[in-house]
């Protein structure tokens, strides 16, 4: 758990607003790897896994049939305490983007993959994937700043 | 900005109390989750169990056949559990509503057949009966003409004798596997007579017909295969 648990945490914390949410995904995904008959071929792969399966989960939280007839009480984003307040703001521009641009700025500037490495994981054409990344930079750039190369 | 993500996203990180609590949810629920198989496995074998003993159950592996006038089978299982009966003429069908017959012990079902008013009334009138066992197993065939045997009782009108369980042949022709037996002797004597010449035939007078063309005595009484429990075999 402790290898993926960060990464999990992550990927709630850009999809899900509180707490409760993702505790629920993080039993999901974990949950789902402990009853899965899937062989990983190695570290990347498995990793991959968790990736796509926490992904899936959250999206089936926020489509629930609970969630899209309730309000949440606390609709405020759940920013995870530890973090410096100097970050926070970084965190609140990611929030902040629209939820398609929001995988793909993880998956790349976080977990290093590559646009095709992106495709792969979150099943969509290659130059859609360019295409996210170059509209979420620039929307990231006009809230932090920073130069071409981020 | 890619450091600037890159250290805040590093600072969001998996709770202790997270972990913890998810551990011990997942495990909690994949030892209830990983138990259902067992448990759906457990159910299916007893389904099956259950499927496989009525299947054996109501499956018939021997038949009785009872010719007086009136014509009937009791299908006998492999626990010696009467599982079907069937009439093969009128007063067959009427018999064949004796009540207790069915899921039997087959001595008892034939005790109960015998011992009934109408057939009384025939056995009376001095008509031949005819108990025919028709089974493929040897062993059992002997032990069921046996206590078949002792059911009938002895006189000189019964006439028990056990063979091959080939009904189809019997059944095709409109009679029970006794009758059929008995046509076939007849049929052998007297290439002429059908099926449809005996069905109407107490077993009586088919034995006078084999009797008056052999020449011979009228067969009665037990032991009329030799002794050796096999006499005749259908389909011949």
């Amino acid at each position: 758990m402790d290898l993926y648990a960060d990464m999990v945490r992550r990927l709630c914390l850009i999809h899900l607003k509180n707490q409760a949410d993702s505790e629920d995904v993080f039993q999901t995904v974990f949950l789902k790897y402990v009853l899965s008959f899937a062989v990983f071929e190695n570290e990347e792969h498995e990793k991959a896994w968790f990736i796509r399966v926490t992904l899936n989960a959250c999206r089936d939280l926020l489509r629930s049939f609970f969630r899209t007839r309730t309000v949440p009480l606390e609709e405020l984003i759940d920013l995870p305490e530890q973090a410096p307040p100097d970050t926070r703001y970084v965190l609140e521009a990611v929030l902040d983007l629209p939820e398609k641009y929001r995988d793909v700025v993880y998956l790349h500037y976080f977990e290093g993959y590559t646009a095709p490495e992106i495709g792969e994981i979150l099943k969509k054409n290659v130059h859609t994937v360019y295409s996210l990344l170059e509209r979420a930079k620039k929307r990231l750039r006009e809230k932090l700043g920073g130069d071409e190369n981020a | 900005m890619r450091e600037k993500l890159q250290s805040a996203l590093a600072c969001v990180r998996a709770e202790e109390a997270l972990k913890a609590k998810t551990l011990a949810a997942v495990s909690q629920k994949a030892r209830r989750r990983r138990g259902r198989p067992m448990a759906w496995a457990a159910a299916c074998l007893t389904l099956l169990a259950v499927l496989g003993l009525g299947g054996l159950f109501f499956t018939p592996v021997s038949t009785i056949s009872i010719d007086v006038n009136p014509s009937l089978e009791l299908r006998v299982n492999r626990f010696d559990r009467v599982v079907g009966v069937e009439g093969y003429n009128e007063d067959g069908r009427a018999l064949a509503q004796t009540p207790r017959l069915l899921f039997a012990d087959y001595a008892q079902a034939l005790s109960t057949l015998l011992s009934s008013a109408q057939m009384q009334g025939y056995m009376q009138q001095g008509e031949a009966l005819s108990i025919f066992v028709a089974c493929d197993d040897e062993r059992r065939g002997a032990q069921m003409l046996q206590k078949v045997e002792s059911c009938a009782g002895s006189g000189q009108n019964v006439h028990c004798h056990a063979g091959q369980w080939e009904e189809s042949a019997a059944h095709a022709a409109g009679l029970t596997c006794g009758k059929y037996q008995a046509f076939l002797e007849l049929q052998a004597l007297d290439p002429t007579v059908t099926p449809e010449d005996v069905q109407g035939l107490t077993m009586r007078e088919i034995r006078d017909r084999i009797a008056e063309i052999s020449g011979k005595e009228p067969q009665g009484g037990h032991g009329a295969c030799g002794g050796s429990g096999k006499c005749a075999h259908g389909g011949h």
